[in-house]
């Protein structure tokens, strides 16, 4: 691969390149598929992008000379990984080999589903328009910017009657809230921004308390919010019937359900004990009756 | 056969009331804290119903307190310490194994003292310990936000958590047990039949 070319000559070869690319109509009907094959960037999204002051031959190398481009090159495989491992300065944050490694470890990797076939960085990561971070952001536009990415494939989500994630209490609020890849990636701290292990629907996290818990801080934070917002929309009186803030699993604790339960679980057992106990003491009364009024007869 | 009015009108209303009040609040309770389990209610149907109930346990255990500060029913909460010791070890005794011998009943209900000494202490423990920091908990989760944000160094919302829940529990606890008890009376509905009826009746053959 090239060594990155000065600035301006980067923007030089950007602005040769998008004379045609930048055009939002610029696509071809594949001759073999049928399908429209979209060339067009948008400038301003690769702009802003991680690639954005890249020259367009640092990926595309050969090829690009004659016009239009022979359909060869097109098919060359860029591989994001081996690029990212030669220039780790370019990558401070995340190491690619890591992300490789927890790659090949991912659903996405080991699936043997047609549709997850082919599967690469690309399928996610649009390399003209992919952003390291949206730092700044509210936190919302990063949500749905970050499941955007997932939902482009898991289009069936979307459907406003589908059942997926049903057993998710406020499932809406959830996927506004919170990134796919929260539950559906390890949890585990490893101080990364996140792992590109995506977890199979089994393997992903369905634990409330993961996240809904004391050790999270967020519990506090998101509770105490919620209710000052509750308070401030609907008045100090209807907040204690419509309180908004309770967070599923925040009164969760292993060791008190479990003791609880034990300790519930043993009464219902003894008061059974005792109560069959009783059930034996009228028997033997019974009995004891029956005998004295036979020999009550007799006599 | 002997029969004794104990139970009036106003006092099993709120004594039905505050039991379906309970139960609400024991299902709805269960189902905001195990919400996921698929026999249990919806996590936002459940939410409204937990909260509205917890007022009116609120309200009923007011009820409670000032009808036994204004009724004759408060002389039943307040224990006679001469032979408390002697009556207490008397009833464990007969529930432990006096019932399996078909011992005679230690304690005989009076207008005077309808608890025995076992069942006054316990229900002095829930309605004046346990529930009082029941309905103070639920309250604090509902208006945390005017309280201080630790307590000893501790987050306030997780010790509010974790007080409701093994108050709750506790409670839980109590309703088993105090189901199972009312059944040995004289016959097994003698006891719940004298909460529907207010009159409680015996065979004289004490």
């Amino acid at each position: 691969m090239a060594l990155p070319a000065p600035a301006a000559e980067a923007a030089s070869e950007q602005r040769a390149c998008l004379r045609c690319h930048g055009m939002a109509t610029l696509a071809y009907r594949d001759p073999a598929t049928g399908d429209i094959v979209n060339l067009a960037l948008n400038e301003k999204t690769f702009g802003h992008s991680v690639h954005g002051e890249l020259a367009c031959s640092h990926c595309h190398e050969d090829g690009y000379e004659s016009y239009p481009h022979s359909p060869d090159v097109s098919a060359a495989e860029l591989n994001c990984v081996q690029c990212h491992e030669d220039h780790p300065e370019n990558t401070d944050r995340v190491d690619f080999t890591v992300i490789d490694q927890e790659y090949q470890a991912s659903v996405h990797a080991r699936s043997d589903d047609s549709e997850a076939a082919g599967f690469n960085c690309h399928s996610c990561h649009d390399p003209h328009a992919f952003r390291a971070s949206l730092l700044g952001r509210d936190i919302p536009d990063i949500v749905a910017y970050d499941n955007q990415i997932c939902l482009s494939c898991h289009e069936e989500l979307r459907d406003a009657f589908s059942t997926s994630h049903a057993w998710l209490p406020n499932r809406d609020k959830h996927w506004a809230s919170v990134r796919c890849l929260d539950c559906h990636t390890p949890s585990r701290d490893n101080g990364r921004p996140v792992s590109h292990e995506i977890l199979s629907k089994e393997q992903s996290n369905a634990n409330c308390v993961n996240c809904h818990s004391q050790a999270q801080g967020l519990l506090s934070r998101l509770y105490q919010y919620r209710s000052r917002e509750d308070i401030e929309e609907k008045g100090f009186f209807a907040k204690a019937v419509f309180n908004q803030a309770y967070i599923v699993g925040m009164s969760r604790n292993p060791l008190i359900d479990r003791l609880a339960l034990i300790i519930i679980g043993l009464t219902v057992l003894v008061l059974a004990a005792h109560g069959y106990g009783r059930y034996r003491a009228y028997q033997s009364l019974r009995e004891q009756q029956a005998t004295a009024a036979n020999e009550g007869d007799k006599q | 056969m002997s029969a004794l009015y104990l139970y009036p009108i106003w006092m099993r209303l709120w004594h039905w009331l505050n039991a379906v009040i309970f139960i609400v609040l024991m299902v709805t309770g269960a189902s905001m804290h195990f919400s996921g389990t698929p026999w249990l209610l919806s996590f936002n149907t459940a939410v409204p119903i937990h909260n509205a109930s917890g007022i009116l346990l609120t309200i009923s255990w007011v009820v409670f307190i000032v009808g036994n500060l204004f009724t004759t029913n408060g002389r039943h909460y307040r224990v006679q310490f001469r032979g408390f010791f002697q009556r207490l070890f008397a009833q464990m005794g007969y529930y432990g194994y006096g019932i399996f011998r078909n011992a005679p009943h230690p304690f005989h209900v009076t207008e005077e003292m309808k608890l025995n000494t076992l069942q006054q202490i316990s229900y002095i423990g829930v309605m004046y310990g346990l529930m009082p920091f029941l309905i103070i908990s639920g309250w604090a989760f509902l208006y945390s936000v005017y309280l201080p944000e630790t307590l000893f160094g501790i987050g306030i919302l997780w010790l509010i958590a974790m007080a409701h829940l093994t108050l709750a529990y506790f409670l839980v606890m109590f309703l088993i047990v105090h189901m199972y008890i009312i059944t040995t009376g004289e016959t097994l509905t003698t006891n719940l039949r004298a909460m529907f009826t207010g009159w409680h009746r015996e065979t004289d053959q004490h």
